[in-house]
């Protein structure tokens, strides 16, 4: 267990000091990327979907397990009504934060207080999410 | 030697380091611990640990059946990865600033609080009804070709390019 933890201590370290490294943490890179003055963190993205894409391909050609030797699964959030209607709202918080929810977390690393703010707003939307879900008004409401 | 120190640790990396490095996290998430990469679910993680009592339902499902468990450590190590990059490339511990924004803009501290708050309250939202965000979407989801993570990407970008317009014109007060 303690292994478990240690691994995404490591494994966070290294995204969170690449975020920073390559500038995802910067308002003007982000800022840039939403105006097409600056693609760099396009550029980087893109990348970042060919090389995991080829990194999960050549996992696969290996076996498709883990260092334990279990068989990995990876499943697709489902597509719903509402994936595009999130997508919309969030997109809304990128361009008015500069920061996406992996990023608020490299620039909080970075010591840019404003981010506090941004962080605090996404525990409250993320609050906010959990209490709609429980209403009977939510669209996906069974209840 | 000094080169490759100054190239990884001190200097800033060009694109495609950052996209090698980054991809590389998706295979290798799987390859350790069976995991998808993401991390606005994380923000849930927090909640968990902030009110382990809740009688919210999507808090006691089984994505936080171990409590706030592994993701506040990928979250924290975020945070101290990006802590450590700053500290090697000799940047300032704290800095009230955020880019061409505050450079802009000559707001109160509470001004700038409720605006970033606004936009962190939208991407916590947005991610949670969306189920992901640029990490576990745009990067994992369209990366292991899910459709539903390139529907949810096009979200972002849409109103990401129209709300960075409406920003640029009318509280940056650059050209239409």
């Amino acid at each position: 267990m303690m292994q478990r933890k240690l691994t995404f201590l490591v494994l966070g370290g290294i995204f969170g000091f690449a975020l920073s490294r390559v500038g995802a943490s910067e308002y003007d890179l982000i800022y840039g990327m939403f105006t097409g003055t600056d693609l760099t963190l396009a550029w980087v993205m893109i990348t970042a979907i060919l090389i995991g894409h080829v990194g999960m391909l050549a996992l696969n050609g290996f076996g498709g397990t883990t260092r334990r030797g279990e068989k990995i699964t990876v499943k697709a959030k489902p597509l719903r009504p509402l994936t595009i209607v999130g997508g919309g709202i969030m997109g809304i918080g990128w361009g008015l934060s500069g920061a996406c929810p992996g990023t608020v977390l490299a620039q909080l690393g970075e010591g840019k207080v404003i981010a506090l703010a941004t962080t605090a707003g996404l525990i409250l939307g993320t609050y906010v999410y959990a209490r709609l879900v429980d209403s009977e008004s939510w669209p996906e409401s069974r209840g | 030697m000094n080169g490759w120190y100054e190239a990884i640790f001190v200097n800033p990396w060009p694109w495609w380091a950052g996209g090698l490095v980054i991809g590389l996290l998706v295979p290798l998430l799987y390859y350790t611990e069976n995991t998808a990469l993401g991390v606005s679910t994380g923000y849930g993680s927090i909640l968990k640990a902030l009110l382990p009592r809740t009688h919210l339902s999507w808090l006691n499902s089984k994505t936080f059946a171990d409590g706030p468990g592994w993701r506040l450590f990928f979250l924290g190590g975020m945070v101290v990865g990006a802590f450590v990059s700053a500290r090697l490339s000799g940047r300032p511990l704290t800095t009230p600033e955020m880019g061409l924004f505050t450079a802009t803009v000559s707001w109160t501290p509470l001004a700038l609080v409720a605006f970033f708050g606004m936009g962190g309250f939208l991407l916590g939202l947005g991610a949670r009804v969306a189920g992901g965000c640029t990490s576990g979407h745009s990067i994992h989801g369209i990366a292991n070709l899910h459709t539903s993570s390139l529907v949810a990407t096009i979200g972002f970008l849409a109103t990401g390019i129209l709300t960075t317009f409406l920003v640029r014109v009318f509280i940056l007060g650059g050209g239409a």
